[in-house]
């Protein structure tokens, strides 16, 4: 079973989601913010991370980069309220970037479409 | 055979900067200045060299190069008169840095306008970690980089599934190991030897797994603009035959690729982007060449493209430049085709890639008008939005690719 991790400090979202995501067949874990989020993936060892950006205490853009440089092959779908983040230079490090709507079916399957992707493996950048 | 002045007597090297040319005298200097300060200042404990390797330019750009204040040691090397070529520039210049021995090579553009010397930093520093190739990432206007936006990454990423923004910037970071792999390749055609080099040393570091980063500028990209509607012919041929060789080389390869992966960034926290200037594009000389080329090639386009794709060019080409669209999907399968009889007809290349020119008029034509009332970072996003209709047509490349 794959595992994602969800990181969003809307508890509404984690709890949206994760229902969601259970159903289709995945495990879910959660954080509801940055902190000790690398520590985190480290312990969990998620197949994708679903990443808010806009969050109360971190921008999830920087905590992408951070992920980026320790954890280069995790699939990372950025998902966000905003569309505008999606011009945002760094926000091309991310796999995927999905605006939140009521509707999961964009982001299930770019959950597939990260969890299928297949091509040789990038180095951490360290 | 190569012309060289070494003046300093330079035998070894870590780390070149070279700076490819032909008749770029007006240009030059700058670049070579701030290569220079970039090596101080950022490498200062390596063995640096400058090399501008040159196609026997008859404007002074030797003169220019080797008068210019450095405190870094220049090299000047050159193709013989009459031997032009970006590629035969390159080739130079890897085997020189194989003979100094260099661990890192950096390329930028002799008419690059914007450069800083953090540029060599950032393609230079990824190579002495544990980086192979950096691809640059700059901000580019959005009527800059026509084959970049439309083909060359587009195809990248749905071919290898390799997300390399800028696979033919022009300002690349190698390592010295990557060097000798190019040199091993045996797929060194004309077009490789002109401006095809750029997106075969992008494609060949891909395909030999080579790990690659994209590195931020920080600045953008400004050098010489070309009206793509003007100027870009030869440059298109070249880049797009090279393009279709090397889906051919590496089929296997790439058959097995699903969708694609963003790259490594390298050189984050510069602060905001600075923006482009702006570049003119004449849409009604897009518009009239696209449609003077439906009057030629019809014939052509009508045995290359399915039947089904050659209705919807009908449907296209009917269209009035007031309301022109030519569909991004349509173009992805559009050039899929083109690929195809590219491998299937190997005497008639170039009467075929002459045959594409004028729909990458149309589809050109048909992205600036849709971009004109777009910011940079919307542009940005319609070209990511026609990447993803490019990988959803992998399964219609695999499908004629096996025919």
């Amino acid at each position: 079973m794959k595992k994602i991790l969800i990181v969003d400090d809307e508890e509404v979202i984690r709890m949206l989601y994760g229902e969601e995501l259970e159903e289709e067949g995945y495990e879910v874990v959660t954080a509801g913010s940055g902190h000790g989020l690398m520590e985190m993936i480290q312990r969990e060892k998620p197949d994708l991370v679903i990443l808010d950006i806009k969050m109360a205490e971190h921008d999830g853009l920087d905590l992408l980069q951070e992920i980026r440089k320790d954890f280069y092959n995790i699939p990372v779908i950025l998902c966000s309220a905003y569309s505008s983040f999606k011009g945002d230079l760094k926000s091309i490090a991310a796999d995927y970037y999905v605006v939140k709507s009521a509707d999961l079916s964009e982001l299930k399957q770019k959950i597939k479409m990260a969890l299928e992707g297949q091509i040789p493996s990038q180095p951490s950048l360290k | 055979m190569q012309i060289e002045e070494n003046p300093h007597g330079v035998q070894t090297a870590d780390l070149i900067v070279g700076i490819p040319s032909y008749n770029e005298a007006g240009l030059i200097a700058y670049p070579t200045e701030k290569a220079s300060e970039g090596l101080i200042k950022y490498f200062g404990s390596k063995n640096s060299v400058i090399i501008n390797c040159d196609n026997h330019s008859t404007d002074g750009t030797r003169e220019t190069f080797m008068n210019t204040p450095t405190e870094v040691p220049k090299i000047y090397l050159s193709t013989p008169p009459g031997v032009r070529g970006k590629g035969n520039n390159l080739k130079n210049l890897f085997e020189k840095s194989r003979d100094l021995g260099a661990q890192a090579i950096v390329v930028v553009d002799a008419d690059l306008k914007s450069i800083t010397p953090r540029w060599i930093k950032n393609l230079g520093e990824p190579l002495f970690e544990d980086f192979g190739f950096v691809a640059p990432l700059y901000v580019r206007h959005k009527y800059d980089g026509t084959i970049t936006n439309n083909i060359a990454y587009p195809m990248t990423r749905c071919v290898y599934g390799r997300r390399v923004r800028q696979p033919i910037g022009g300002d690349f970071g190698f390592t010295g190991e990557l060097a000798e792999v190019y040199l091993r390749q045996e797929d060194w055609t004309p077009a490789v030897a002109a401006f095809g080099i750029d997106i075969w040393m992008t494609t060949t570091a891909v395909c030999h797994g080579t790990p690659i980063c994209q590195s931020y500028m920080g600045r953008p990209k400004v050098h010489k603009p070309k009206d793509p509607g003007k100027s870009l012919g030869p440059m298109f041929l070249q880049v797009v035959g090279t393009i279709f060789e090397m889906m051919i080389k590496h089929a296997d390869f790439w058959k097995e690729v699903r969708w694609s992966k963003p790259t490594a960034i390298f050189g984050f926290g510069l602060g905001e982007m600075e923006m482009p200037p702006p570049v003119d594009v004449n849409i009604e000389r897009l518009y009239d060449k696209f449609q003077t080329g439906c009057a030629d090639c019809e014939s052509l386009w009508k045995d290359i493209l399915s039947n089904n794709l050659f209705k919807k060019l009908s449907e296209v080409r009917a269209l009035p430049l007031g309301g022109f669209e030519f569909p991004a999907n349509l173009w992805a399968e559009i050039l899929i085709d083109f690929a195809v009889a590219y491998r299937n007809r190997i005497n008639e290349k170039e009467k075929l890639m002459e045959g594409l020119i004028p729909l990458y008029f149309g589809r050109t034509c048909s992205f600036v008008t849709e971009s004109e009332p777009l910011t940079i970072q919307q542009a940005e996003e319609l070209i990511e939005e026609q990447c993803e209709v490019f990988e959803t047509s992998k399964p219609y490349l695999l499908n004629r690719w096996s025919e």
